[in-house]
């Protein structure tokens, strides 16, 4: 079953009364909330996302929640809470559903700890996946989404999961999170593309999620290989190329970017480096969005060693 | 004054190489570094036996094809290095 | 709250734990992870190889805790030896406390138990030239407001907790186990006296076997902070059954208590250890505890308060006066510690002028 099964009445009612049990790439998320905006964003985005078993196990119990004091109506507030620990201060109302967005990324980020966590989007093609670890303001998503409307398969946004125990990339795929200028961008990009309403003054500027391929969906349980290590770079008026990266300078920057690094030990070390060792790492700038695709398009698959 | 230096005690590395240079990490601080060749192999030969600017200088020349009027900058540049490695926590002085 | 509670159950009888079904397992989990023992949970299903037979969601999650605990371990070895490089001029014997010391001293019940501070011992006369040692090394007193800063240095048994430049790891320089304000103050002196050595880190010592504890129940039931009141419990539960069977524990156990005047504190820390536990100790020993007693009528007030104190925060562990349980013993904790005009200012200032943020 699956949440476009349900009808907008009963989705919110279940959402306000026993919440739902979505099932985002491996997790299960209980979600439970009462405010208006985050079923909006549910409903138009995770409309082909599994609904699980409500009487099994849950990884991550999630409420969004108005406060009981005057916030509640005076420039009212949204609470993040996982099980029942509040790991942000209140945003505002206004900011429920990105909120619910980057508290599951919180949830993921700071717990899964039988995966490698890189924050990098990461796509894949005939089996193998490209790797865009980036810092904000590098415009990967802008790049992800881009390509993920040109064939590419979504695998996730913001977090590459990589499996410990093989090295293998696991999918999450999610609403892409969009802000500022590429939102526009996106949306000439991608005509059909599906996007929750904007939302302003957030610490990341105007936000905007955009609903995933339904494919990228579909495919949530097939992992892929690393292929390519791509740091992305926006730089207006460049020409899209491509320059290979020395492999233990590749090493130092990816590890930089991961979430779980450091708390993983030597299997992290281990890790990283069988990622080294498999993929090709590359630095790419661009600023037209058809000249990257062309490029990544004509990425090579990488020569087994 | 030419200190004599040692890899820690009980120090376990791990190490990957590409191109000339390497990553390590240290288990027992869980830190990881990259180091160039040359940092890598004094770590190494620190690891098999303590020694100093001026020997290990004398040991590398040959590998790097010096000239040996150059021994002298290359074992200040050494002692620069085993500075470093210290702060990395990988060597210590020998105390006497 | 009655020891049926899945969290209590799962480390009185963890063999019955199999036969658990996912929508418990789930609820089992999130209890032990606000006690702040998912790590171990995880280690006592190793060595009772139970884990094979958790089911593979809940397992998934046992072993992101197995990550964690492993790196911990690492980490504390590694900022052990840090700290007695810092002191190696200071030339005074360290004792290790608490989760430190059991690690170092390889004590099985260490591993998952995760904790974020160091604890150490240090003669009261040396505390200048540690606190200096930490600051040349890299430490600094955290940011504390004036007041605080104040009540560590003199009232309590510790300087303000310091945290290192670097690794951000803080240490809590201890010179008693109970402050100077407080109703009893074991000699630390006979506790330096009687700790032991640690063969592998010269220079270390931990507390020996009957004084780690009471600086174990004296923790539980007298420190300010009772969030990690069951994973204490758990703490002196693993410390008896680990010491158990050396010569004449019990009775050593207890003359000890009667030494360094904490028989009240021991009553009390074998008293719950065994209701909530079911720890196995000796009746001879309970008997002979029993001069620690308190009125009828104390304890009367204080059970309930404690079982429901010790619970973990957790929405399906409390009821309505679990707040007010935990207040209360909070006041008491402190009372323990303060006279109670010290008290009523302290705790004024803690509500009204320290808007730290928790």
């Amino acid at each position: 079953m699956n949440v476009s099964d349900l009808t907008s009445g009963e989705l919110r009612r279940q959402l306000k009364k026993t919440g739902i049990f979505l099932q985002t790439g491996s997790f299960v998320t209980h979600l439970h909330t009462s405010i208006p905006s985050v079923a909006d964003g549910i409903e138009l985005l995770y409309q082909d996302y599994p609904l699980a078993d409500s009487h099994g196990f849950v990884d991550f119990h999630v409420r969004l929640t108005t406060p009981l004091n005057i916030r509640r109506w005076f420039k009212p507030q949204v609470f993040f809470q996982s099980d029942g620990n509040s790991p942000f201060t209140p945003l505002p109302l206004d900011q429920a559903f990105p909120m619910f967005e980057w508290g599951l990324n919180w949830c993921v980020s700071s717990h899964a700890n039988s995966y490698l966590i890189i924050h990098a989007a990461v796509i894949e093609k005939n089996g193998y996946a490209a790797i865009m670890p980036a810092p904000p303001g590098s415009g990967k998503s802008t790049l992800c989404a881009a390509l993920i409307n040109r064939g590419w398969r979504l695998l996730s946004d913001e977090l590459t999961l990589v499996r410990v125990i093989d090295g293998k990339i696991v999918p999450l795929p999610r609403p892409v999170s969009l802000k500022n200028q590429s939102i526009d961008i996106i949306r000439q990009y991608a005509p059909g593309a599906v996007f929750s309403r904007k939302v302003s003054d957030t610490v990341k500027g105007t936000v905007a999620h955009m609903k995933p391929p339904s494919g990228s969906v579909a495919q949530a349980s097939e992992i892929a290989q690393p292929g390519w290590i791509i740091f992305p770079k926006y730089q207006a008026g460049a020409n899209a190329h491509l320059e290979r990266q020395p492999k233990a300078r590749a090493f130092m920057r990816l590890a930089d970017n991961c979430f779980n690094y450091s708390l993983l030990g030597l299997k992290g070390f281990e890790t990283v480096a069988n990622m080294i060792d498999q993929a090709m790492s590359y630095d790419f700038t661009y600023s037209i969005l058809d000249e990257a695709v062309e490029i990544f398009d004509a990425l090579a698959p990488p020569l087994s060693t | 004054m030419n200190m004599r230096w040692r890899a820690l005690p009980e120090l376990n590395l791990h190490a990957r190489a590409w191109d000339d240079e390497f990553v390590v990490y240290n288990s027992l601080s869980g830190d990881t570094h990259l180091l160039g060749s040359a940092a890598a192999q004094i770590l190494l030969m620190l690891q098999q036996a303590p020694s100093d600017a001026i020997a290990l200088a004398e040991s590398l020349a040959p590998r790097l094809q010096l000239e040996s009027e150059l021994d002298e900058e290359l074992a200040e540049q050494i002692t620069h290095l085993l500075s470093d490695l210290h702060t990395l926590a990988l060597i210590e002085p020998i105390r006497l | 709250m009655s020891p049926s509670t899945l969290v209590l159950r799962a480390f009185r009888e963890p063999d019955s734990l199999v036969s658990l079904g996912l929508a418990e397992w789930d609820l089992l989990l999130r209890q032990v992870r606000h006690a702040n023992l998912l790590a171990r949970l995880y280690t006592v299903l190793e060595e009772r190889s139970l884990l094979q037979q958790v089911p593979s969601q809940p397992l998934e999650h046992l072993n992101w805790a197995y990550v964690v605990l492993d790196k911990h371990a690492q980490a504390v070895r590694w900022e052990v030896m840090q700290i007695r490089k810092a002191l190696a001029d200071v030339d005074i014997p360290i004792i290790l406390l608490k989760g430190a010391a059991y690690a170092l001293a390889k004590l099985p019940h260490a591993r998952g138990r995760i904790f974020s501070d160091i604890d150490i011992l240090v003669p009261k006369n040396r505390l200048n030239e540690v606190e200096a040692a930490l600051m040349l090394n890299g430490w600094a007193v955290m940011d504390l407001d004036a007041y605080d800063q104040h009540y560590y240095r003199t009232w309590m048994h510790e300087l303000p907790p310091m945290q290192h430049h670097k690794r951000m790891t803080v240490i809590d320089v201890h010179h008693a186990i109970m402050p100077q304000t407080a109703h009893v103050r074991p000699d630390s002196e006979k506790l330096c006296a009687a700790a032991s050595e640690l063969p592998e880190y010269p220079g270390l010592k931990v507390l020996n076997p009957t004084d780690m504890v009471l600086h174990s129940a004296a923790h539980l039931l007298h420190d300010s902070e009772l969030d990690h009141g069951l994973r204490d419990l758990v703490d002196i539960d693993s410390l008896l059954r680990q010491f158990c069977s050396l010569p004449n524990f019990w009775p050593n156990l207890v003359e000890r208590a009667k030494e360094i005047e904490l028989t009240r504190t021991l009553f009390y820390a074998l008293r719950y250890a065994v209701y909530v536990l079911g720890t196995p100790v000796p009746a001879e020993a309970i008997n002979a505890a029993r001069i620690g007693r308190p009125s009828r009528f104390t304890l009367f007030i204080m059970d309930p308060l404690f079982h429901r104190a010790l619970m973990p925060d957790h929405p399906s562990c409390s009821d309505w006066l679990t707040g007010i349980a935990r207040w209360l013993l909070y006041i008491r904790a402190n009372w323990l510690r303060m006279p109670p005009l010290l008290l009523a200012r302290h705790l004024f200032h803690k509500a009204f002028i320290s808007p730290r943020h928790k």
